[in-house]
């Protein structure tokens, strides 16, 4: 029997991000080379969480009675901090929209279409084509389509994530064993019923994946977006620095994306973790 | 023994053929036509493939036979009903309801009250022996213990007709006579009140078939091949496998299921001995 040791894989785990840290310090300080002068293609943290933070309230429109650099204003660590907030708020406002829309519509669509034997032979073929289909090939397409506002982010995420979902739901769908589906009839459910009661809940071990997937093509999607045209979120600051090869705000925007993407996966598993309770501990954990 | 005279059960002419991936055609069951009156419980024994499975899966409603008709209770069946309920022989309890919320499906299906529906719940768990584990998840109990979740789901939900598909094939030896004779105790329910409920239970163990059923019915490619009356009185045990009439009805299904020579050959009653 296995042994299992939280603490312990936890402090091997910090271990391991400190020890990539030192690396990248000790890589700062080896490797001097400058994109442009002042300006080091690996910046050390000394660098990160001063001067580049320091540099991020450029991104700080003004207001909240703290007055932006483009108005001639002084660099602050405050508007560096609200630039953070407002960008970050931005581009998760974006991500959390487009997941609720495409993670209900694929949902619903993928139910629809298992219905019946029918149905799903209808959309096998074209769902592979789909699939395959790479998200960020559609990023120019979907601009024209909607434009790049809000709306266009917000309907292409929904694309990303809707069509993973969808697909997902038919494929969990399609592999709730027969037994489960023959007992609810058997017992008098009518189709309905049976899709809320026994379908629903046996695909969410196989949704969980799903879900987790797509989040990160949410995330993939959300900044392929803001690279092309946003004037506005985390893809914005990053697309900007790189105009002006400014590779050490790059980065730190960079880590907080590693930040976001690591708060939003746990989030989620703890989420959907409470949902199978019922399940064994091996497709919880 | 109670039979009366309704009939709860009759096949007019069934058949069910199934497409082979081949293209052929191939016939499960064909042609077969029984009656089965109230009360009784009736085992359907045969060799695996032989065709009893599709035959309480037709009657069941989930399998829509090919050729003819299935009256139930006066009605032709047109898909599964309230008024037939089935065990399989595979796990059927749902992992994702507490034990207590199984055994209330059926009823909560058509609509029946909260209150009333976990009453009737508990009390067929008691019934089967699992009242104090109401609360548990399916994954916490032993195959043993689903199969009595099963047998309270299905007669919590009133069927009057009840069809087990080699419910105890899977379970230990003391496992399946515990069950067994938890089964018979709620069929035999039916005594004090009105009328036992009607039960078509298949199996390949001929012991099995001896202790529970009233008549049994040997399926042998497709048909209906015997049609045996067990006379021995109930409650029945091991000294009841062992009367002349139960050893004779055992050595005529073994010839049916092709393990021994015809009863025509006359050393049935010797080999017994």
């Amino acid at each position: 029997m296995k042994v299992r040791h939280p603490t312990r894989d936890r402090w091997i785990s910090l271990a391991v991000l400190a020890a990539l840290a030192l690396g990248w310090q000790v890589l700062s300080l080896v490797y001097t080379a400058e994109a442009q002068p002042g300006e080091p293609m690996v910046a050390g943290w000394q660098v990160l969480f001063t001067r580049t933070l320091l540099s991020l309230s450029d991104y700080w429109p003004g207001g909240l009675g703290v007055p932006a650099v483009a108005d001639g204003a002084e660099r602050s660590y405050l508007a560096a901090l609200l630039a953070i907030l407002l960008h970050s708020a931005d581009t998760i406002l974006r991500l959390a929209a487009g997941l609720m829309l495409g993670g209900v519509a694929g949902l619903v669509l993928g139910l629809a279409l298992s219905w019946s034997r029918w149905t799903r032979r209808l959309v096998d073929w074209p769902l592979q084509f789909i699939r395959t289909l790479p998200l960020l090939a559609m990023v120019p397409l979907f601009q024209l389509w909607f434009g790049t506002d809000a709306l266009g982010e917000v309907v292409f995420v929904a694309y990303g994530i809707g069509v993973i979902v969808f697909a997902g739901t038919v494929n969990a769908v399609r592999n709730i064993p027969q037994i489960y589906l023959d007992n609810a009839r058997a017992l008098g459910a009518s189709r309905l019923f049976l899709t809320r009661t026994v379908v629903l809940p046996a695909i969410v071990p196989a949704m969980r994946s799903t879900v987790l997937l797509s989040l990160g093509a949410g995330w993939g999607a959300v900044l392929g977006a803001e690279y092309l045209g946003a004037q506005s979120g985390l893809g914005y600051m990053i697309v900007y620095a790189q105009q002006f090869a400014f590779l050490d705000r790059m980065f730190l925007v960079a880590l907080l994306f590693v930040f976001y993407t690591s708060v939003s996966t746990v989030v989620l598993a703890r989420l959907t973790g409470r949902m199978l309770a019922w399940a064994p501990e091996g497709q919880r954990a | 023994m109670v039979v009366t005279d309704s009939r709860m059960i009759e096949l007019v002419n069934i058949g069910r053929s199934f497409r082979r991936a081949d293209g052929r055609t191939v016939a499960a069951v064909s042609d077969v036509s029984l009656t089965i009156p109230e009360g009784e419980f009736v085992c359907l024994i045969g060799t695996s493939g032989c065709g009893k499975s599709t035959l309480l899966a037709m009657i069941a409603g989930l399998l829509a036979p090919s050729q003819g008709s299935i009256v139930v209770d006066g009605r032709e069946i047109d898909g599964p009903g309230p008024e037939r309920g089935m065990v399989f022989q595979r796990d059927s309890v749902f992992p994702w309801m507490r034990v207590v919320d199984n055994v209330e499906y059926g009823l909560r299906c058509r609509g029946v009250a909260a209150p009333e529906r976990r009453a009737v719940a508990l009390r067929y768990l008691d019934r089967v022996g699992l009242g104090h584990v109401e609360r548990a998840w399916p994954r916490e109990l032993s195959g043993g213990m689903l199969k009595r979740v099963a047998i309270a789901t299905v007669f919590a939900n009133g069927a009057k007709v009840l069809m087990l598909d080699e419910p105890f094939g899977a379970l230990d030896y003391v496992t399946r006579h515990q069950l067994q004779r938890v089964l018979l105790d709620l069929w035999d329910d039916g005594r004090a009140g009105t009328t036992r409920r009607t039960v078509l239970f298949v199996t390949h163990d001929v012991d099995e078939a001896l202790l529970l059923a009233d008549r049994i019915l040997v399926v042998g490619a497709g048909r209906i091949v015997d049609d045996i009356r067990v006379e021995a009185p109930r409650p029945r045990d091991t000294d009841t496998l062992l009367r002349s009439d139960a050893v004779a009805i055992k050595h005529r299904l073994l010839g049916h299921l092709g393990l021994e020579r015809p009863l025509a050959q006359g050393r049935a009653a010797g080999a017994a001995a």
